[in-house]
Protein backbone atom coordinates (compact mmCIF):
# COMPACT_ATOMS: atom_id res chain seq x y z
CA UNK A 1 0.00 0.00 0.00
CA UNK A 2 1.40 3.37 -1.03
CA UNK A 3 1.15 6.60 0.92
CA UNK A 4 -1.32 7.85 -1.68
CA UNK A 5 -3.67 4.97 -0.81
CA UNK A 6 -3.53 5.98 2.86
CA UNK A 7 -4.31 9.59 1.91
CA UNK A 8 -7.23 8.34 -0.22
CA UNK A 9 -8.60 6.31 2.70
CA UNK A 10 -8.25 9.31 5.02
CA UNK A 11 -10.09 11.47 2.50
CA UNK A 12 -12.96 8.96 2.48
CA UNK A 13 -13.11 9.17 6.28
CA UNK A 14 -13.11 12.99 6.02
CA UNK A 15 -15.94 12.73 3.48
CA UNK A 16 -17.97 10.50 5.80
CA UNK A 17 -17.53 12.94 8.69
CA UNK A 18 -18.51 15.84 6.42
CA UNK A 19 -21.59 13.95 5.19
CA UNK A 20 -22.61 13.19 8.78
CA UNK A 21 -22.17 16.81 9.88
CA UNK A 22 -23.99 18.02 6.77
CA UNK A 23 -26.87 15.64 7.28
CA UNK A 24 -27.10 16.62 10.92
CA UNK A 25 -27.21 20.30 9.95
CA UNK A 26 -29.88 19.48 7.37
CA UNK A 27 -31.94 17.81 10.09
CA UNK A 28 -31.64 20.97 12.24
CA UNK A 29 -32.79 23.09 9.24
CA UNK A 30 -29.42 24.89 9.03
CA UNK A 31 -29.35 24.75 5.27
CA UNK A 32 -26.23 26.86 4.60
CA UNK A 33 -24.16 24.72 6.94
CA UNK A 34 -25.64 21.60 5.44
CA UNK A 35 -24.80 22.59 1.87
CA UNK A 36 -21.28 23.58 2.92
CA UNK A 37 -20.50 20.27 4.62
CA UNK A 38 -22.12 18.22 1.87
CA UNK A 39 -19.93 20.04 -0.68
CA UNK A 40 -16.88 19.28 1.49
CA UNK A 41 -17.93 15.62 1.50
CA UNK A 42 -18.41 15.46 -2.25
CA UNK A 43 -15.08 17.16 -3.00
CA UNK A 44 -13.21 14.93 -0.53
CA UNK A 45 -14.77 11.85 -2.05
CA UNK A 46 -13.85 13.01 -5.54
CA UNK A 47 -10.24 13.63 -4.46
CA UNK A 48 -10.05 10.18 -2.85
CA UNK A 49 -11.34 8.42 -5.95
CA UNK A 50 -9.02 10.40 -8.25
CA UNK A 51 -6.07 9.42 -6.07
CA UNK A 52 -6.95 5.76 -5.94
CA UNK A 53 -8.26 4.88 -9.36
CA UNK A 54 -6.02 2.90 -11.70
CA UNK A 55 -5.00 3.93 -15.22
CA UNK A 56 -2.06 5.92 -16.50
CA UNK A 57 -3.97 8.93 -17.76
CA UNK B 1 -23.17 -36.23 11.04
CA UNK B 2 -23.72 -32.66 12.07
CA UNK B 3 -24.79 -30.65 9.07
CA UNK B 4 -23.85 -27.05 8.52
CA UNK B 5 -26.34 -24.26 9.05
CA UNK B 6 -26.19 -23.16 5.41
CA UNK B 7 -26.70 -26.75 4.26
CA UNK B 8 -29.79 -27.08 6.44
CA UNK B 9 -31.02 -23.67 5.29
CA UNK B 10 -30.70 -24.87 1.72
CA UNK B 11 -33.22 -27.61 2.44
CA UNK B 12 -35.82 -24.99 3.29
CA UNK B 13 -37.72 -23.38 0.47
CA UNK B 14 -37.47 -19.73 -0.52
CA UNK B 15 -40.64 -18.70 1.28
CA UNK B 16 -39.73 -20.56 4.45
CA UNK B 17 -36.32 -18.89 4.58
CA UNK B 18 -37.92 -15.48 4.18
CA UNK B 19 -40.50 -16.10 6.91
CA UNK B 20 -38.30 -15.24 9.90
CA UNK B 21 -36.91 -11.92 8.58
CA UNK B 22 -40.38 -11.16 7.20
CA UNK B 23 -41.94 -11.74 10.62
CA UNK B 24 -39.22 -9.60 12.19
CA UNK B 25 -39.82 -6.72 9.74
CA UNK B 26 -43.58 -7.06 10.32
CA UNK B 27 -43.15 -7.01 14.12
CA UNK B 28 -40.89 -3.95 14.08
CA UNK B 29 -42.56 -1.76 11.45
CA UNK B 30 -46.10 -2.97 10.72
CA UNK B 31 -47.52 -4.25 13.99
CA UNK B 32 -46.67 -1.06 15.96
CA UNK B 33 -48.45 0.99 13.27
CA UNK B 34 -51.52 -1.26 13.16
CA UNK B 35 -51.87 -1.33 16.94
CA UNK B 36 -51.01 2.32 17.48
CA UNK B 37 -53.44 4.73 19.08
CA UNK B 38 -56.12 5.81 16.62
CA UNK B 39 -55.43 3.10 14.03
CA UNK B 40 -58.66 1.62 12.61
CA UNK B 41 -59.70 -2.00 13.07
CA UNK B 42 -59.20 -2.56 9.35
CA UNK B 43 -55.47 -1.85 9.77
CA UNK B 44 -55.21 -4.63 12.37
CA UNK B 45 -57.09 -7.06 10.14
CA UNK B 46 -54.85 -6.26 7.15
CA UNK B 47 -51.73 -6.56 9.31
CA UNK B 48 -52.84 -10.05 10.34
CA UNK B 49 -53.42 -10.87 6.65
CA UNK B 50 -49.79 -9.92 5.97
CA UNK B 51 -48.64 -12.32 8.64
CA UNK B 52 -50.96 -14.98 7.25
CA UNK B 53 -49.44 -14.53 3.79
CA UNK B 54 -46.05 -15.55 5.20
CA UNK B 55 -47.52 -18.74 6.64
CA UNK B 56 -49.58 -19.39 3.50
CA UNK B 57 -46.41 -19.17 1.41
CA UNK B 58 -44.82 -22.01 3.40
CA UNK B 59 -47.90 -24.16 2.88
CA UNK B 60 -48.06 -23.30 -0.82
CA UNK B 61 -44.39 -24.06 -1.31
CA UNK B 62 -44.97 -27.79 -0.85
CA UNK B 63 -47.67 -28.14 -3.52
CA UNK B 64 -47.35 -25.07 -5.72
CA UNK B 65 -43.79 -23.76 -5.30
CA UNK B 66 -44.26 -21.37 -8.21
CA UNK B 67 -46.77 -19.28 -6.26
CA UNK B 68 -45.05 -19.34 -2.86
CA UNK B 69 -42.63 -16.45 -3.35
CA UNK B 70 -45.15 -14.03 -4.95
CA UNK B 71 -47.59 -14.74 -2.11
CA UNK B 72 -44.87 -14.17 0.51
CA UNK B 73 -43.34 -11.02 -1.02
CA UNK B 74 -46.40 -9.31 -2.45
CA UNK B 75 -48.65 -10.42 0.39
CA UNK B 76 -46.45 -8.89 3.06
CA UNK B 77 -45.43 -5.79 1.09
CA UNK B 78 -48.92 -4.85 -0.10
CA UNK B 79 -50.60 -5.42 3.28
CA UNK B 80 -47.82 -3.44 5.01
CA UNK B 81 -48.31 -0.55 2.58
CA UNK B 82 -52.06 -0.62 3.27
CA UNK B 83 -51.50 -0.63 7.04
CA UNK B 84 -49.15 2.36 6.79
CA UNK B 85 -51.66 4.18 4.58
CA UNK B 86 -54.46 3.50 7.08
CA UNK B 87 -52.39 4.61 10.08
CA UNK B 88 -50.13 7.39 8.78
CA UNK B 89 -49.77 9.00 12.21
CA UNK B 90 -47.73 6.01 13.38
CA UNK B 91 -45.06 6.86 10.80
CA UNK B 92 -44.42 10.40 12.02
CA UNK B 93 -40.72 10.83 12.82
CA UNK B 94 -41.63 11.97 16.31
CA UNK B 95 -43.14 8.52 16.97
CA UNK B 96 -40.31 6.46 15.48
CA UNK B 97 -37.05 6.35 17.39
CA UNK B 98 -33.73 5.80 15.61
CA UNK B 99 -33.14 2.29 16.96
CA UNK B 100 -36.51 1.03 15.73
CA UNK B 101 -36.01 2.75 12.37
CA UNK B 102 -32.65 1.08 11.84
CA UNK B 103 -34.02 -2.28 13.07
CA UNK B 104 -36.88 -1.97 10.60
CA UNK B 105 -34.51 -1.20 7.71
CA UNK B 106 -32.39 -4.23 8.60
CA UNK B 107 -35.50 -6.41 8.85
CA UNK B 108 -36.83 -5.41 5.44
CA UNK B 109 -33.34 -5.72 3.94
CA UNK B 110 -32.98 -9.27 5.28
CA UNK B 111 -36.48 -10.14 4.04
CA UNK B 112 -35.55 -8.85 0.56
CA UNK B 113 -32.26 -10.78 0.64
CA UNK B 114 -33.88 -14.02 1.81
CA UNK B 115 -36.62 -13.70 -0.83
CA UNK B 116 -34.37 -12.73 -3.74
CA UNK B 117 -31.26 -14.76 -2.98
CA UNK B 118 -32.12 -17.74 -0.76
CA UNK B 119 -29.58 -20.41 0.17
CA UNK B 120 -29.39 -22.97 -2.62
CA UNK B 121 -30.82 -26.47 -2.06
CA UNK B 122 -28.47 -29.45 -1.85
CA UNK B 123 -27.53 -31.24 -5.04
CA UNK B 124 -29.88 -34.18 -5.51
CA UNK B 125 -27.16 -36.18 -7.27
CA UNK B 126 -24.20 -36.52 -4.92
CA UNK B 127 -22.45 -38.75 -7.47
CA UNK B 128 -21.90 -35.72 -9.64
CA UNK B 129 -19.68 -34.12 -7.05
CA UNK B 130 -16.05 -34.63 -8.08
CA UNK B 131 -12.85 -34.08 -6.17
CA UNK B 132 -11.22 -30.79 -7.01
CA UNK B 133 -12.72 -27.88 -8.84
CA UNK B 134 -13.26 -28.65 -12.54
CA UNK B 135 -12.92 -24.98 -13.38
CA UNK B 136 -10.14 -22.78 -12.15
CA UNK B 137 -11.06 -19.28 -11.06
CA UNK B 138 -9.60 -16.61 -13.32
CA UNK B 139 -8.35 -14.66 -10.35
CA UNK B 140 -8.50 -14.72 -6.57
CA UNK B 141 -10.02 -11.94 -4.55
CA UNK B 142 -7.00 -10.13 -3.16
CA UNK B 143 -6.55 -9.97 0.57
CA UNK B 144 -7.63 -6.80 2.29
CA UNK B 145 -10.43 -5.88 -0.12
CA UNK B 146 -13.08 -7.18 2.25
CA UNK B 147 -11.74 -4.88 4.96
CA UNK B 148 -11.99 -1.83 2.70
CA UNK B 149 -15.50 -2.66 1.55
CA UNK B 150 -16.56 -3.68 5.07
CA UNK B 151 -15.27 -0.41 6.49
CA UNK B 152 -17.06 1.53 3.74
CA UNK B 153 -20.29 -0.34 4.44
CA UNK B 154 -19.97 0.29 8.18
CA UNK B 155 -19.45 4.00 7.59
CA UNK B 156 -22.44 4.04 5.21
CA UNK B 157 -24.60 2.34 7.85
CA UNK B 158 -23.33 4.84 10.43
CA UNK B 159 -24.52 7.67 8.19
CA UNK B 160 -28.04 6.24 8.31
CA UNK B 161 -28.25 6.83 12.07
CA UNK B 162 -28.12 10.63 11.64
CA UNK B 163 -31.25 12.80 11.54
CA UNK B 164 -34.05 10.57 12.84
CA UNK B 165 -35.56 13.21 15.09
CA UNK B 166 -36.85 15.55 12.36
CA UNK B 167 -40.53 16.36 12.87
CA UNK B 168 -41.40 17.93 9.50
CA UNK B 169 -42.10 15.03 7.09
CA UNK B 170 -40.67 16.74 3.97
CA UNK B 171 -37.39 17.56 5.68
CA UNK B 172 -37.23 14.09 7.24
CA UNK B 173 -37.58 12.62 3.75
CA UNK B 174 -34.86 14.91 2.40
CA UNK B 175 -32.52 13.93 5.24
CA UNK B 176 -33.09 10.23 4.58
CA UNK B 177 -32.53 10.76 0.86
CA UNK B 178 -29.26 12.62 1.42
CA UNK B 179 -28.10 10.02 3.96
CA UNK B 180 -28.86 7.21 1.52
CA UNK B 181 -27.03 8.95 -1.35
CA UNK B 182 -24.05 9.67 0.93
CA UNK B 183 -23.91 6.03 2.03
CA UNK B 184 -23.97 4.75 -1.54
CA UNK B 185 -21.20 7.21 -2.50
CA UNK B 186 -19.06 6.02 0.43
CA UNK B 187 -19.47 2.34 -0.50
CA UNK B 188 -18.65 3.17 -4.13
CA UNK B 189 -15.51 5.11 -3.17
CA UNK B 190 -14.33 2.37 -0.77
CA UNK B 191 -14.77 -0.22 -3.50
CA UNK B 192 -12.84 1.87 -6.03
CA UNK B 193 -9.98 2.38 -3.58
CA UNK B 194 -9.87 -1.34 -2.80
CA UNK B 195 -9.83 -2.30 -6.49
CA UNK B 196 -7.39 0.45 -7.43
CA UNK B 197 -4.71 -0.95 -5.12
CA UNK B 198 -3.98 -3.98 -7.25
CA UNK B 199 -5.39 -3.34 -10.68
CA UNK B 200 -3.79 -5.33 -13.49
CA UNK B 201 -3.93 -2.27 -15.65
CA UNK B 202 -1.12 0.24 -15.78
CA UNK B 203 -0.50 1.56 -12.30
CA UNK B 204 -0.08 5.33 -12.46
CA UNK B 205 3.03 6.94 -11.10
CA UNK B 206 2.86 9.18 -8.07
CA UNK B 207 3.25 12.22 -10.29
CA UNK B 208 0.31 11.20 -12.46
CA UNK B 209 -1.84 10.49 -9.41
CA UNK B 210 -0.95 13.85 -7.86
CA UNK B 211 -1.65 15.70 -11.12
CA UNK B 212 -4.94 13.89 -11.64
CA UNK B 213 -6.23 14.65 -8.16
CA UNK B 214 -4.98 18.24 -8.16
CA UNK B 215 -8.31 19.84 -9.24
CA UNK B 216 -10.16 18.06 -6.45
CA UNK B 217 -7.54 19.10 -3.90
CA UNK B 218 -7.72 22.72 -5.11
CA UNK B 219 -11.50 22.51 -4.72
CA UNK B 220 -11.04 21.16 -1.19
CA UNK B 221 -8.70 24.03 -0.33
CA UNK B 222 -11.16 26.58 -1.76
CA UNK B 223 -14.00 25.09 0.28
CA UNK B 224 -11.80 25.06 3.40
CA UNK B 225 -10.87 28.72 2.80
CA UNK B 226 -14.54 29.66 2.37
CA UNK B 227 -15.36 27.85 5.59
CA UNK B 228 -12.57 29.63 7.44
CA UNK B 229 -13.71 33.05 6.16
CA UNK B 230 -17.33 32.35 7.11
CA UNK B 231 -16.23 31.13 10.53
CA UNK B 232 -14.12 34.23 11.18
CA UNK B 233 -16.87 36.52 9.87
CA UNK B 234 -19.38 34.87 12.19
CA UNK B 235 -17.27 35.45 15.34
Amino acid sequence: MQAFDVVAALLVVLAVVAFAVGNSALARAEDIHAVYWLVVGVVSMRAAVQLARPGAA
Amino acid sequence: MARGLLERLGDLGTAAQATIPGFYAWAVTVAPAAWSRGAPLLAKVIACMGLASLVAAIVLERRWPRYARPVSVWGLVSTSALVWALAPAALLPSRIDAARGVAGMIGWGLFALASAAPALPRDAEPARIVDGAPLRPRSKIPRGDAWFIGAGTLMAVGLQTVGWSVVVPERALLVRLVALASGLAVIGAATQIALGRHSRRVRPTRRVRARRSLPAFVGLCVVAAIGLVLFLAGR
